[in-house]
């Protein structure tokens, strides 16, 4: 039993930390650290220096070009991003589909797909939900029919986080209406630019469009884009939800907002009423102990013990505190979260906000936004289910 | 960072795991209660397997161990819901050895050890509640040496305690004692609490009393953070055993044709007690692992573990009753009386809101495990 990281991993951080500094964008680390809007530019330009360095793929193996890091190290390498107020990185190349490569597809597909994937060249998107199949994935309809040497696929996606800057997207799609819904599922690679791809971005609470839904019209889907065996995609997300599992708390972004919550509450003048600051007291021992839950989980990882029943734990509480700490900001300011002026939440915006508090701006569109968390990823019904499970059998 | 036990904490835990299972049955347990809530005997059992002196030096001949081993212990002490307060004896051993002189270190760590000698922090006082910066018991000095007067509540087993260490003002400022039973001036009642266990009144009038140190301010505090390590490792082991017996009695008890952990509702209700289980267990691990902090960082650490641990005994406690229904309401069954642990942990050495008030005003701008 010990609390404190090894010299070694010391050192490893300070390493990361001279790195990031010294190379890290401070207009993109200005965006972050105030949560004004990021472009897509802002997001991939962060991205490729990432990917220059050979880090996009940070949790990838040497053998596929990444830095073999233990879990102990990319916990290190994250939490040292995100309190230089790096963007987080969009996921679903490097961290989602590029596993699945790896662990499933051929020499052909990795040779081809990963190295735009780690120099963050190539935009990914995720094809998983539908309108019909939420947290009941299994049941998805969008199809693929084999003809010859290529799929032709028909249906729709949707909460295609960031899709309309996709340039391809991996899905799972129908491929068989035999046995048990699971064992129909396929896991496809297609081109967003494809002929019968269009995308139409949804409007969310906070006035952005963060999610999309996608549509596929006979498209058609060479063969070789399929990952694995058909009728085996199913396995293949399960491995990919499987993978990386500390990540999906997102303690280290939680800590950097933390920090901000103290400083709006300054600002705002109810740091010093009792009343409002056990609240950030609360969430403060939260944080704490969802950290120490994932160091938990992360020397059960590198020690090779099975964490599995407290990994469940991580997204439920990870996502709890992610809307707590943004109620708190919003409620922070009170009635200076009201106004809902877009344009105040982009960077450099010269006008008066009423109240004189700019940093007010994106507050209640956090919270709104913020909302998601419990929902995606499984919600957090679904989480419970499979906690209760690892307990009750 | 490494959280895993060595062989030999692994092994620690076994035994005490097997002193609970073996020779601290439930019904051994009801009866100490019905006996008084104390049984002597049961204590000098835990003195034999070394527990006593767990924070007693080599030199002192006691087992020179760490928090962690002493988080090991408690976790398995609180399976059981043993009502013997071997925290006490973890308290003792820290703040004699750590503060006090050679010659009362001499005369009573062996006796601690050996369990011969039941030696128990005597500080609360109506006036305080959870406070530890001054008091109203006073000590004064004369050529025949110390003596203190005042009244103390609610101290673990005091009437049958051999010795107190007792918190008094010495010329204004907070010094600690160690006062003998049967000296003069000091007379202990005795009552049950609410777990089934026993404290009492301890009234001292101008009792004869042995400075342990005149800071006993750093002292108290450190006494009262030992207490609350072990108290967290104790609810830990509490809350461990609760969710297991109330998982058992779902898999077990039948309504509408099926047994009840067929029930979404309360499925769910059982992951909340997990999260609140684990999320417990962490700050029991991180209390335990800056117990031997500076004193900022370990008093900070400490009530943010409070914090976590009181609010996860209170829902781990009430849930495990309803989800068993009416059986859990009873005094017959066995996780009633853990629910009354439970209760009882919450308030000992500082409720949740009192260490939520230490959080909130000892709060940085940064803030995390290592902050």
């Amino acid at each position: 039993m010990d609390l404190s990281f090894t010299p070694d991993e010391q050192a490893f951080r300070e390493e990361i930390r001279a790195w990031v500094k010294a190379n890290l964008p401070d207009d993109i680390a200005h965006k972050v650290h105030n949560a004004l809007r990021l472009t897509r530019n802002d997001m991939q330009r962060w991205a490729k220096i990432l990917g220059q360095k050979g880090w996009l793929g940070h949790g990838w193996a040497k053998e596929f070009g990444g830095p073999g890091w233990n879990a102990v190290q990319k916990h290190l390498f994250e939490e040292e991003c995100a309190l230089a107020g790096a963007p987080r990185v969009v996921p679903f190349g490097p961290v989602m589909v590029a596993p699945v490569i790896m662990a499933f597809g051929n020499k052909e597909q990795q040779e081809r797909f990963l190295p735009g994937i780690a120099s963050g060249e190539v935009w990914w998107s995720q094809g998983y939900s539908e309108p019909g199949a939420g947290s009941d994935l299994a049941s998805l309809k969008c199809k693929a029919e084999r003809q010859g040497d290529h799929f032709v696929v028909n249906g729709q996606k949707t909460w295609t986080t960031l899709g309309q800057y996709g340039e391809w997207i991996f899905c799972l799609v129908r491929t068989s209406s035999e046995g048990k819904p699971q064992t129909g599922i396929s896991f496809l690679l297609i081109d967003m630019k494809s002929p019968g791809v269009s995308v139409r971005p949804i409007k969310l609470l906070d006035g952005e469009c963060e999610v999309n839904e996608v549509w596929f019209d006979n498209v058609k889907v060479p063969a070789e884009n399929l990952i694995g065996e058909e009728n085996k995609g199913w396995t293949y997300a399960k491995y990919l939800l499987g993978h990386e599992r500390t990540n999906i708390a997102d303690v280290n972004r939680t800590k950097r907002e933390l920090e901000r919550l103290k400083r709006i509450a300054k600002t705002e003048g109810v740091w010093d009423d009792a009343r409002f600051r056990d609240q950030i007291a609360l969430l403060e021992v939260d944080v704490v102990a969802l950290e120490m839950l994932v160091l938990r989980v992360l020397s059960a990882e590198k020690s090779g013990k099975n964490s599995l029943d407290i990994a469940g734990l991580l997204k439920i509480r990870g996502s709890e505190i992610q809307q707590r700490y943004s109620e708190l900001m919003m409620l922070a300011a009170g009635p200076y979260s009201l106004p809902f002026i877009e344009e105040a939440m982009e960077a450099g915006w010269q006008g008066d906000f009423p109240g004189g508090e700019v940093a007010d701006a994106p507050l209640a569109s956090t919270y709104f936004n913020m909302r998601k968390t419990t929902i995606y990823g499984g919600s957090n019904e679904v989480q419970r289910n499979i906690v209760a499970q690892t307990v009750l059998g | 960072m490494d959280f895993d036990f060595s062989s030999d904490q692994e092994q620690l835990r076994d035994a005490v795991r097997k002193w609970v299972d073996k020779a601290y049955s439930f019904d051994r347990r009801r009866s100490i209660t019905a006996a008084g809530g104390f049984d002597r005997a049961a204590y000098k059992e835990l003195a034999e397997l070394g527990l006593t002196g767990l924070y007693v030096s080599d030199a002192d001949g006691g087992m020179d161990m760490g928090p962690t081993e002493g988080m090991v212990v408690m976790e398995e002490l609180g399976r059981g819901i043993v009502l013997e307060p071997l925290p006490q004896a973890l308290i003792a051993g820290g703040v004699l050895g750590g503060y006090a002189p050679a010659e009362l270190k001499a005369t009573w760590l062996p006796r601690l050890t050996s369990g011969d000698a039941l030696i128990v922090l005597a500080h609360q006082e109506r006036a305080l509640r959870y406070k530890l910066a001054a008091c109203a018991t006073t000590a004064r000095h004369s050529a025949d040496g110390w003596t203190v007067s005042g009244t103390k509540n609610v101290v673990p087993v005091a009437d049958h305690a051999d010795a107190f260490i007792v918190p008094a003002m010495a010329d204004g400022k907070l010094a600690l004692f160690l006062v003998e039973r049967t000296a003069s001036g000091v007379s202990a009642s005795g009552y049950l609490t609410q777990d089934g266990g026993r404290a009492g009144d301890l009234t001292l009038e101008a009792a004869p009393a042995h400075l342990i140190t005149l800071d006993g301010q750093t002292a108290l505090e450190h006494a009262v953070d030992i207490g609350i390590a072990a108290t967290c490792a104790e609810a830990v082991g509490v809350m461990d055993k609760t969710l297991l017996i109330t998982t058992d009695y779902m898999n077990t008890r039948k309504q509408f044709g099926v047994v009840i952990a067929t029930f979404q509702a309360l499925r769910h209700r059982v992951a909340d007690m997990k999260m609140q289980l684990e999320l417990a267990r962490s700050m029991s691990f991180y209390a335990s692992l800056k117990l031997n902090a500076p004193a900022p960082e370990r008093r900070a650490a400490m009530a943010r573990a409070k914090v976590q641990l009181g609010q996860s005994m209170r829902f781990v406690g009430q849930q495990a009753v309803q989800l068993h229904g009416g059986i859990a309401v009873t005094d017959e069954y066995i996780a009633s009386h853990y629910f009354k642990k439970l209760t009882q942990l919450e308030m000992t050495f500082g409720d949740t809101l009192h260490h939520l008030g230490e959080v909130s005003n000892r709060m940085q701008d940064t803030a995390g495990v290592f902050a």
